[in-house]
C-alpha cells in the first residue's frame, strides 16, 4: 500500500516529526520513516496498542505495549495517522491492538488494597468506634447528658406532631403520682446513677424510649394497649436498664463516627444518600440488637426484686409480636430488636420461676395512669 | 512551523453523551465500583478533544489506579474522620449546658463548625493532589504535565487566604486568587520547562467592577428602603443579586484571562486567553435551561405515570417499587450525561478556543520529564467527594 502521512512524537522531545507510514512487505511491522528521525523505526504489530476512548473519529493513535512503572504499561512514544485505510488494515492484522494491558502484578496489589481499606472499616465501625463510644459515653458529665437528653426529647416530641415544646405532655396529677409509684416500687433498693424522670406523650404509638441522662417517655398508645400495670412496669423496667447503661449516649456518640465514614466509602454514587442510609440502619440495629437483650435481662432481675411478676412483660411481648405479624417480615439484620415472639416466651418461662409476687399498683393507681392524658 | 497555536476543541455531542450514559449506568450496577473507570473514559474522551496545532493531548490515567489511591486513602481517612467526628461529637456534647445562658449558643455554633474546619485543611490538601495527579497523567506532544509535591504547603496557605478574605469582606479576594494560583502555577512544569505566574494581585481589581456594583445595588436598597423609597428599593433590590451573581461569573472569567496572559513557560513561551463574560453566561443559562427542561421530562413523566396508575387503582403500589427505581436510577444518569455533553462540554470548548499559545517554536526545544507515579491517585478526593463534574 503507499505509504500515509502521520505525525510522530517520540516521547523523549515535545518536538513533532512529520513521518510516512507504510505496512512492512510481509506485514508484520509498521515501518515509519521521516526527514527528522534519525533512524527508521519499525514496530512490531503484535505489539500495537491503540488509544481508546479517544474523540476525532478516523484518527487513530498507537503506541507499543512496553513495561513502565507507571499505570499504563505503554512506550512513551505515539504515533498518529488519520488513514482509514489504514486503520482498518491495523484493525485487521492486530488482534490485541484494542487490548487494555494492566501492569505486571495489578491484582495482587488490588487484593492487598482492598483486603486493607476493608479491614480499616470493618476495624472501625465494629470495634474501634464502638468502644470509643463506650469509653466517652463514661467521660461525660452526667449533668451535660441531662442537658442532652433533654434536647433530644424536645426533638422527638417535635417530631411527633407538637407545635410548641410540652404540648404532648400528659399532665394528670394522679396519673403522674401513680406512675411515681410504679417508678418507686421497681427501684427501690436499687443504686441508680440517674435522677430518673418519666412522662407520658399524648400519642398513639405504642412505645417508650429512654433519651440520655434519665429522660423515660412513655406512649400513651402503650398505656392503653397494655395488659396491666405488670405490662408497663416492664417495659419501665427495660427504658430504666437502657438509662443505667447510657445506651442512648453510647448510641449518638458511635453514630458520629460512623455516619461520616459510611458516606465516604459509598461515595457520590446515583442513590449514594439511601445507601448510607440504610448502612447506617444496619449499623444501628446490629448494635442496638446487643443492648436491647442486655436491658431485658436487667428488666426481668428488676421485677425480680420488686417481686412484679414478668408475664406482664409476656403479655406485652405477645402484644408486639401480634403487630409484627401484620407487617412484612424485616430480614434479621435490619431489625433493631430481637424477635418479639422469643423475647415473649423468655419472660414466661422467667414468670413461671419467680417466687410470691403482687401487682405493681392497685386497681385505682392503674386507672388513674390510663387517664392521665385526660 | 508557525509561532502561534491556537487551541482547538474536537468533542462531539453525541459520542461523550454515549460514552457518559454507558459508564454512569455500569456506575449504578456495580454499586459505584466503576465510578473510577467512568471519570477515567470520559477524560480520556475529553483531553483528546482538546488540541493544539492539530496534535491532541492524552489522558494517561487509568480506572484501576484510581481505585487502589482511593482503597489507600480509605484506610487513613477511615481512622482519621472516625476517631475525629466522634472526639468532636464528644466536645460538642461537654460544651452542651443545660442552662439557656446567652454564651450557649456560640458555643453550640462552636461545637458544630469545628467538625468542619477540621475536615477544610483535608480538602484543599485532596485539591491540590488531584490537580497532580491529572497533570501527572496529560501528555501533550508526547511530553508529561507535572506539580511538585507540595500539597501541604497548598493546605495552610489555602486556609489562612480565606480566612483573610473572608475576615476582609471579600474585599481581599484577588490577593487570594493571585497568591494560590501563583503558588500551583509555578510548581507546574510541561516536560523540563516550568511555568511561571507573573502579574501583581492588585492588577485584578478591575475584573472585581461588577462584583462590587452588585454588592453597591443591594446596600444601596437596603438604604432606600429604609428611607421609605420602597418602589427604588425594590427595583435596586432585584436587579442587585442578578448583578452580583452575574459579577461573579464575570470576576473568575476575567481573572482567568488576566492570570492565564500573565504565564509564561520556560521564561519564553507565552500565553493569550480572551473569553467573554457574556458568550460564558450565554453557554451557561442556555445549557442549564436545556438541561433542566429535559431533566424535569425525563424524572417526571415516569413519576407522574405511576402516581397515576397507582391513584387510578390501576396497580397496586408495591411490585412498581423496583421498577421505578430502576427507571428513575436510569433517569439520573441520562441527565447526569446531558449536563456533561449540554453544560461542562461546550464551556471547556469555549475557552480552550480562546487560548493562544505565543512563541510556540520554542516548544521543541522543550524535554520529557520523569513521570511521577502517584501512589494515591487523587484518592484523597475521591474519597472527600471534591473532584468536580470531570
Amino acid at each position: 500500500m503507499l505509504p500515509v502521512k502521520g505525525r510522530y512524537f517520540d516521547g523523549l522531545t515535545s518536538a513533532r516529526h512529520d513521518v510516512q507510514v507504510t505496512l512492512s512487505a510481509d506485514r508484520r511491522h509498521l515501518q515509519i520513516v521521516g526527514p527528522s528521525l534519525p533512524a527508521p523505526l519499525s514496530w512490531p504489530l503484535p505489539d500495537l496498542r491503540a488509544l481508546r476512548d479517544r474523540a476525532q473519529r478516523g484518527r487513530l493513535t498507537v503506541t507499543l505495549h512496553a513495561a513502565s512503572e507507571y499505570a499504563a504499561p505503554q512506550d512513551p512514544a505515539r504515533l498518529t495517522v488519520t488513514s482509514a485505510a489504514l486503520s482498518t488494515e491495523l484493525m485487521a492484522l492486530c488482534p490485541d491492538l484494542l487490548k487494555s494491558d494492566m501492569r505486571e502484578g495489578a491484582w495482587g496489589r488490588l487484593i492487598k488494597r482492598g483486603a486493607l481499606a476493608v479491614a480499616a472499616v470493618v476495624l472501625m465501625l465494629f470495634v474501634i468506634l464502638p468502644r470509643m463510644a463506650d469509653t466517652l459515653a463514661g467521660l461525660i458529665p452526667v449533668e451535660r447528658e441531662v442537658a442532652f437528653g433533654k434536647s433530644v426529647v424536645s426533638q422527638i416530641e417535635r417530631a411527633l406532631g407538637a407545635t410548641r415544646l410540652g404540648q404532648l405532655r400528659c399532665e394528670n396529677p394522679e396519673g403522674l403520682a401513680a406512675l411515681g409509684a410504679m417508678t418507686a416500687r421497681l427501684t427501690a433498693g436499687s443504686e441508680l446513677a440517674y435522677a430518673l424522670e418519666m412522662q407520658v406523650f399524648d400519642h398513639e404509638m405504642i412505645n417508650a424510649f429512654a433519651a440520655p441522662g434519665g429522660q423515660i417517655v412513655i406512649m400513651r398508645g402503650l398505656l392503653e394497649n397494655a395488659s396491666g400495670p405488670d405490662a408497663v412496669a416492664a417495659v419501665l423496667a427495660h427504658e430504666i436498664a437502657h438509662v443505667e447503661r447510657r445506651d442512648a449516649t453510647r448510641h449518638a456518640l458511635r453514630a458520629a463516627g460512623s455516619a461520616g465514614l459510611l458516606s465516604m466509602v459509598l461515595g457520590d454514587v446515583t442513590g449514594g444518600a439511601a445507601a448510607v442510609f440504610l448502612g447506617e440502619r444496619v449499623l444501628q440495629a446490629s448494635y442496638t440488637r446487643e443492648a436491647e437483650a442486655e436491658a431485658d435481662i436487667f428488666a426481668l432481675a428488676m421485677l425480680n426484686r420488686a417481686g412484679v411478676s414478668s408475664a406482664g412483660m409476656a403479655d406485652f411481648f405477645d402484644v408486639l409480636a401480634d403487630m409484627e405479624a401484620g407487617m412484612p417480615a424485616l430480614p434479621a439484620y435490619f431489625s433493631s430488636h430481637p424477635a418479639s415472639a422469643g423475647r415473649a416466651e423468655a419472660a414466661r418461662s422467667h414468670a413461671d420461676g419467680q417466687g410470691a409476687t403482687s401487682p405493681v399498683l392497685r386497681d385505682g393507681e392503674w386507672a388513674a395512669l390510663l387517664a392521665v392524658c385526660n | 512551523m508557525t509561532d502561534r497555536i491556537a487551541g482547538e476543541y474536537h468533542g462531539e455531542r453525541r459520542a461523550l453523551f454515549w460514552l457518559a450514559l454507558r459508564t454512569a449506568i455500569l456506575t449504578t450496577i456495580t454499586l459505584g465500583i466503576y465510578r473510577f473507570w467512568a471519570k477515567t473514559r470520559i477524560r480520556k474522551y475529553i483531553w483528546s478533544s482538546v488540541a493544539g496545532d492539530g496534535d491532541s493531548f492524552e489522558y494517561t490515567g487509568t480506572g484501576l489506579e484510581k481505585f487502589l489511591g482511593f482503597l489507600a486513602a480509605i484506610v487513613i481517612l477511615a481512622v482519621y474522620l472516625g476517631v475525629l467526628q466522634i472526639l468532636l461529637f464528644f466536645f460538642g456534647l461537654s460544651l452542651l449546658d443545660a442552662s439557656d445562658a446567652p454564651g450557649q449558643a456560640f458555643l453550640q455554633f462552636g461545637a458544630f463548625v469545628l467538625p468542619l474546619l477540621a475536615v477544610t485543611p483535608l480538602i484543599f490538601f485532596a485539591q491540590y493532589r488531584a490537580r497532580r495527579y491529572k497533570l501527572a497523567r496529560t501528555r501533550w506532544r508526547g511530553v508529561r504535565f507535572g506539580a511538585e509535591a507540595a500539597a501541604w504547603g497548598y493546605a495552610w496557605r489555602a486556609m489562612a487566604h480565606w480566612a483573610v478574605t473572608v475576615l476582609s469582606l471579600g474585599l481581599l479576594m484577588p490577593r487570594q486568587t493571585f497568591w494560590l494560583e501563583k503558588y500551583m502555577a509555578d510548581r507546574t512544569w510541561f516536560g523540563n520547562a516550568q511555568f511561571k505566574q507573573g502579574g501583581t494581585w492588585t492588577a485584578l481589581y478591575p475584573a472585581m467592577s461588577h462584583v462590587l456594583i452588585g454588592l453597591g445595588l443591594i446596600v444601596l436598597s437596603v438604604g432606600l428602603l429604609a428611607l421609605d423609597w420602597i418602589g427604588f428599593g425594590i427595583l435596586a433590590g432585584l436587579i442587585g443579586p442578578v448583578w452580583l451573581l452575574v459579577g461573579l461569573v464575570s470576576y473568575r472569567v476575567r481573572a482567568f484571562a488576566y492570570l492565564t496572559s500573565m504565564k509564561t513557560l520556560d521564561g519564553q513561551i507565552a500565553f493569550e486567553a480572551a473569553p467573554k463574560t457574556g458568550r460564558i453566561v450565554r453557554i451557561g443559562l442556555v445549557g442549564m435551561l436545556i438541561v433542566a427542561l429535559l431533566a424535569s421530562v425525563i424524572l417526571g413523566v415516569p413519576g407522574a405515570v405511576m402516581t397515576s396508575l397507582v391513584g387510578f387503582e390501576a396497580m397496586e403500589f408495591g411490585p412498581l417499587i423496583i421498577p421505578f427505581v430502576l427507571l428513575y436510577m436510569l433517569g439520573l444518569a441520562v441527565v447526569g450525561a446531558l449536563s456533561l455533553v449540554l453544560l461542562t462540554q461546550p464551556l471547556i470548548a469555549y475557552l480552550v478556543g480562546k487560548i493562544t499559545i505565543v512563541n510556540a517554536s520554542a516548544l521543541d526545544d522543550i524535554r520529557q520529564r520523569a513521570g511521577d507515579t502517584g501512589a494515591d491517585a487523587e484518592g484523597f478526593a475521591d474519597a472527600l467527594d471534591v473532584g468536580g463534574a470531570i
